[in-house]
């Protein structure tokens, strides 16, 4: 019986591995000192379809050699025992890790607040914290606990971060088509005014086990990337939220951002191309010709 | 480990008397909770920082080390010891308002879309259990309760508040039933 499960687990590892010729297509532009990093959601669970997502990652980074990664929470479900970061977190992305990949982590309900102890997670033992790379800020927040301590400590880094690109990233999607959550409302009253105020212009959120790109909302483009793991199939819902949706398959994403420039492209678990795109950083001057 | 948890309760004992700065912005009624707070923040001022490594099992064991050592340091703490009779109405007060008031629809969604914790018995000084998720405490909410030092968060699970020493993953103290 044993032996039966872990062929199955083998298999399940093996089958999409055999990604189509077609797939994996980069309609990134691959710039000379372009800011590159992989974005991936609710993905701890130790399971098949979480080690596949991340053969995929290793595939693509070949392609497109990103630096970094965002981790929008859920980063380790369940249990967090030494063995349990191994199998849900060292071993999948080990290759990545080997090849300098750095992760950089933000937490979700699911976490654990010790998980900010972790190198691994380059938080630097602070639940919510802030990095620069190149011209971006990216601010990790926890919103599973949005104090007015943190919510000050944003609003002086916000304010501190100059007009490059500001890049915020979290667990709970202020605006979603998912049915299982929807739009975290509450969350979006506190946060909102802080970035419409300072100018943030990308957010990026897990939590909805889908993958959605919003159309702009208030000038700033919102992503949901809650499916690099976990996985509600056919969850999203008809709304005028939605740019592109994708709730058939697990998914990551990637990000290019060259001067004012950002290109995105998301990837299935399979190795389709399920969303791909570019857009100017809001208030920047239109390219010259 | 106890070894080491014993050695930290004697040094915890000979510096109870250190000053912490107090708490600035809390809201009115709460002083005596503050400054129960400010007592356990001494009580766990010698206790060692938490270190970023990649080892987890250095994660685990200082966390332990650190809940026994709270543990020994207040063996006797009792659920009501920081949620006073005294303070606890002005909480309720603030929670109950919170989720009845005007905005009370969407703070309760955001306790929802939380994956809110059920069915779990708490007990002070005993651990928060580790597989359970935390649900999201309504910001709404917290903008009106006391601000908590670091190492210090308010949790909800079920329908209990509950005071987490976030590092040791203790239940410090708790309101049973404050949660409508």
């Amino acid at each position: 019986m044993r032996k039966m499960r872990r062929l199955a687990f083998l298999l399940l590892l093996v089958i999409p591995s055999t990604a189509p010729a077609w797939a994996q297509e980069l309609t990134l532009p691959l710039k000379s000192g372009s800011v590159r990093f992989a974005v991936i959601g609710d993905m701890g669970t130790g399971e098949p379809p979480q080690y596949q997502v991340a053969q995929r990652m290793l595939e693509f980074h070949q392609k497109f050699p990103f630096n970094f990664a965002i981790m929008l929470g859920d980063n380790i479900y369940g249990g967090k025992t030494p063995a349990d970061l191994e199998k849900k977190f060292e071993i999948p992305y080990k290759p990545l890790l080997d090849a300098g990949v750095q992760f950089y982590a933000s937490l979700g309900n699911h976490d654990d607040t010790n998980e900010r102890f972790n190198k691994f997670f380059n938080m630097n033992g602070q639940s919510y914290y802030s990095f620069k790379k190149g011209n971006v800020h990216f601010f990790a927040l926890d919103s599973d606990y949005l104090d007015p301590k943190q919510l000050d400590w944003l609003e002086k880094e916000l304010a501190n971060a100059g007009t490059d690109w500001k890049i915020c990233f979290f667990h709970h999607p202020l605006y979603s088509s998912g049915a299982f959550h929807g739009s975290s409302t509450e969350l979006r009253t506190v946060l909102e005014p802080l970035f419409l105020k300072y100018g943030v212009q990308v957010v990026f959120a897990g939590h909805e086990h889908v993958y959605e790109r919003l159309k702009p909302q208030k000038g700033i483009y919102y992503f949901t990337e809650g499916a690099s793991g976990e996985l509600r199939y056919g969850n999203l819902r008809k709304t005028d939220l939605t740019a592109v949706g994708y709730d058939k398959d697990r998914s990551f994403l990637s990000i290019e951002i060259s001067g004012d420039d950002l290109s995105f492209q998301a990837i299935s678990r399979t190795g389709v191309t399920v969303d791909s795109g570019s857009f100017r950083r809001p208030g920047a001057a239109p390219p010259s010709p | 480990m106890r070894l080491q948890a014993a050695s930290l309760v004697i040094v915890l004992s000979a510096v109870a008397a250190a000053q912490t700065p107090p708490l600035n912005k809390q809201p009115p009624g709460f002083d005596d909770f503050t400054q129960r707070v400010q007592q356990y923040m001494k009580l766990r001022k010698p206790l060692p920082n938490e270190r970023t490594t990649k080892r987890q099992d250095q994660i685990v064991d200082r966390r332990l080390s650190i809940a026994d050592a709270i543990r020994e340091a207040r063996p006797a703490a009792k659920q009501g010891d920081i949620f006073t009779p005294e303070c606890t109405p002005e909480f309720l007060k603030v929670i109950r308002g919170t989720l009845q008031g005007s905005k009370a629809v969407n703070v309760r969604k955001t306790i929802r879309q939380g994956e809110p914790v059920m069915g779990v018995h708490l007990t002070v000084n005993g651990a928060y259990p580790e597989h359970l998720p935390r649900t999201t405490v309504p910001p709404t909410l917290l903008l009106h309760l006391p601000r908590l030092p670091d190492k210090l968060a308010y949790r909800i699970v079920d329908h209990d508040f509950v005071l987490q020493d976030t590092e040791a993953r203790l239940v410090v103290d708790f309101i049973p039933g404050a949660l409508p």
